[in-house]
């Protein structure tokens, strides 16, 4: 008697698409110059910044807080982090239309779980390497300036200075990801955010004190890190971050999903 | 049109279904133009058309790579949408220049797109050892797939397309760039394929075409001028086109085409150097007519070193759609009544 050979039903795993995305772009980011440049550049500046600050501090006699001189370095690394910051977040998917993107979007991955793997990829590495180099900032001013008897850094303010300019980039690599999905060429996404981020920030400065201005946030940030701030307003920046990031998010998968590629 | 499989299949039996398909670019150009085609199961369908044609539009349409701007694709009796992920999964697809993410081994390739496919480690893991083994890669299994050659981009890119065990091939130019050997096992490999899954090739190369599909589609301008089996292409084209190459004194063979150009059946007489090309009406039977050619050719003791038919390869029935498509100028409004 003929035997049916065994019908294999191979049990597809619904999140591993999303898994794989996310691991690939990760390690790729990594591996990318964009962000080697960005790490290196950042490192070097920060080394700098405090080298030169140390050497005005104790040949000079200069004495200026702690905080004030990591607020000051904050804002550096965040202003200067802020071009590649924007090429790495417009770049995630708007780099691979049209080659790559074959290649994984005619497989069996939806477009909402690739925008969102592609987005939570870049969240997590910019923000937790910014993170790193917040902390490691923090340590070193600490003990470089621990000396001194103005030293004012605090542990807990310190961590929430992290965490808000953290949530600030958060914002900035959603807006970019869903705009490098949106845009047609990636060069013409970062061109346009730029323009959009610095127009905005500048425009934003000359404003009066209701409106929100990253400049007026920047050098508040000295006092988050002596640990002098309004949790209820620190919390409402927090939300008011996340949920401009869950917007962008919407609008990118909404509008990747209707989009060629 | 419907090809393939049973001759008449119910709608859920089909693989592939297109109702007004059109792709209007940013308002700017128009790749495809209300295309209507269906594909049954175990069609080895052959998608022709010069440069430009649409023939990449169409097949990203049907991947739900680009969506349309009128009409729809249906694959496996279903819309296709940038998010129908599971109609995907029954699809191996190659693109026309498949590019793959910088530092990858095929091993670590292929685990990425099993993965796409959300298939468990217990099944793509030996899956994609496999396959590396079937398309000869093994000793190269640990390089990185920057420095492979076009051979081995196009045989990694084959057994990414495989590695879903899918229903329905769709496989853009899969000759293109490739040595005479490796399109020999690219061809072999598509004839295999072909007695289990349907396959949509796009290909400029006829021959191609002509060996390993049993149906076409011709594409021009976006516009969809041919569907049908092979056969039906091949029945289109030009009977009666002779070729000779001929031997014998000059003003013997000059007095011969003149003899024959002044013979009403013979529709065009052309010689070049000492090749003759011919073509016959088809009103009267070509025996008669041949046999007037070579008593001629007799009598004038012109020698005929040898004949040759054209126009019975796809080829020529392919560039003769073209032009007759070309021709109809505005009457392309309306749809050819011969197509």
């Amino acid at each position: 008697m003929e035997q049916t050979p065994p019908v294999v039903t191979v049990r597809f795993n619904r999140f591993l698409p999303y898994w794989a995305v996310f691991q690939t772009d990760m390690r790729q980011t990594l591996r990318g110059w964009t962000y080697r440049l960005w790490l290196l550049v950042t490192v070097l500046a920060a080394a700098g910044f405090l080298l030169y600050r140390v050497g005005v501090h104790n040949e000079a006699g200069i004495v200026r807080s702690a905080a004030a001189q990591s607020g000051d370095l904050f804002r550096l690394v965040v202003v200067g982090s802020l071009a590649l910051v924007v090429v790495l977040a417009v770049s995630a998917v708007g780099a691979e239309r049209g080659t790559v993107a074959d290649s994984v979007l005619s497989r069996g991955i939806s477009r909402h779980q690739y925008f969102l793997a592609k987005w939570h990829a870049r969240l997590v590495v910019v923000v937790s390497t910014f993170a790193a180099l917040g902390v490691a900032v923090l340590i070193a001013s600490y003990f470089l300036f621990k000396s001194d008897a103005e030293s004012d850094l605090t542990a807990a303010g310190g961590l929430t200075a992290v965490a808000v300019v953290a949530a600030a980039l958060a914002v900035i690599v959603s807006w970019g990801v869903t705009i490098g999905a949106l845009t047609n060429g990636t060069v013409l996404g970062i061109t346009v955010f730029w323009v959009v981020l610095y127009g905005a920030g500048f425009a934003l400065s000359w404003m009066p004190e209701p409106w929100p201005s990253p400049d007026r946030y920047l050098d508040r940030l000295r006092f988050v890190l002596r640990g002098e701030y309004q949790s209820a307003g620190l919390s409402n920046l927090m939300l008011g971050a996340a949920a401009l990031s869950a917007l962008a998010a919407t609008v990118g998968v909404v509008g990747f999903s209707r989009r060629d590629v | 049109m419907q090809w393939g499989g049973p001759a008449v299949a119910d709608d859920a039996e089909l693989v592939v279904e297109t109702q007004h398909l059109t792709k209007i670019y940013q308002n700017r150009q128009i790749a495809l133009n209300d295309a209507a085609l269906t594909v049954a199961p175990g069609c080895v369908l052959g998608l022709l058309g010069p440069n430009g044609a649409g023939k990449t539009t169409f097949l990203r349409l049907i991947l739900g790579l680009h969506r349309p701007t009128a009409g729809w694709a249906k694959v496996f009796g279903r819309v296709m949408t940038p998010n129908a992920a599971d109609l995907r999964r029954r699809i191996g697809y190659i693109p026309t220049n498949p590019q793959f993410p910088k530092g990858m081994t095929p091993i670590t390739y292929l685990d990425y797109i099993a993965r796409l496919f959300g298939l468990p480690a217990d099944v793509r893991k030996p899956k994609l050892a496999t396959l590396i083994r079937a398309v000869d890669l093994l000793p190269h299994s640990g390089d990185s797939i920057a420095h492979f050659s076009a051979g081995m981009t196009a045989r990694l890119a084959v057994a990414a397309s495989l590695l879903n065990d899918p229903d329905l091939l769709i496989w853009d130019e899969p000759t293109h760039g490739l040595d005479i050997e490796a399109r020999r096992s690219m061809l072999e490999l598509i004839k295999t394929l072909a007695a289990e899954k349907t396959l949509i090739l796009s290909s400029h190369n006829l021959t191609d075409v002509d060996e390993v599909c049993n149906h076409a589609a011709v594409l021009n301008k976006g516009q969809l001028i041919f569907t049908g089996t092979l056969q039906d292409l091949k029945g289109r084209i030009r009977r009666n086109h002779y070729e000779l190459d001929i031997d014998g004194e000059q003003k013997a063979i000059t007095k011969c085409v003149a003899a024959l150009r002044n013979l009403a059946d013979f529709k065009q007489v052309l010689l070049r150097q000492r090749r003759l090309e011919i073509k016959l009406t088809d009103e009267v039977p070509n025996a008669a007519l041949l046999a007037q050619l070579f008593g001629l050719l007799g009598e004038n003791k012109v020698t005929v070193i040898s004949v040759r038919t054209l126009g019975m390869q796809t080829e020529q029935a392919y560039l003769d759609l073209v032009e007759r498509e070309e021709s109809r100028g505005f009457a392309r409004l309306y749809k050819d009544e011969a197509a």
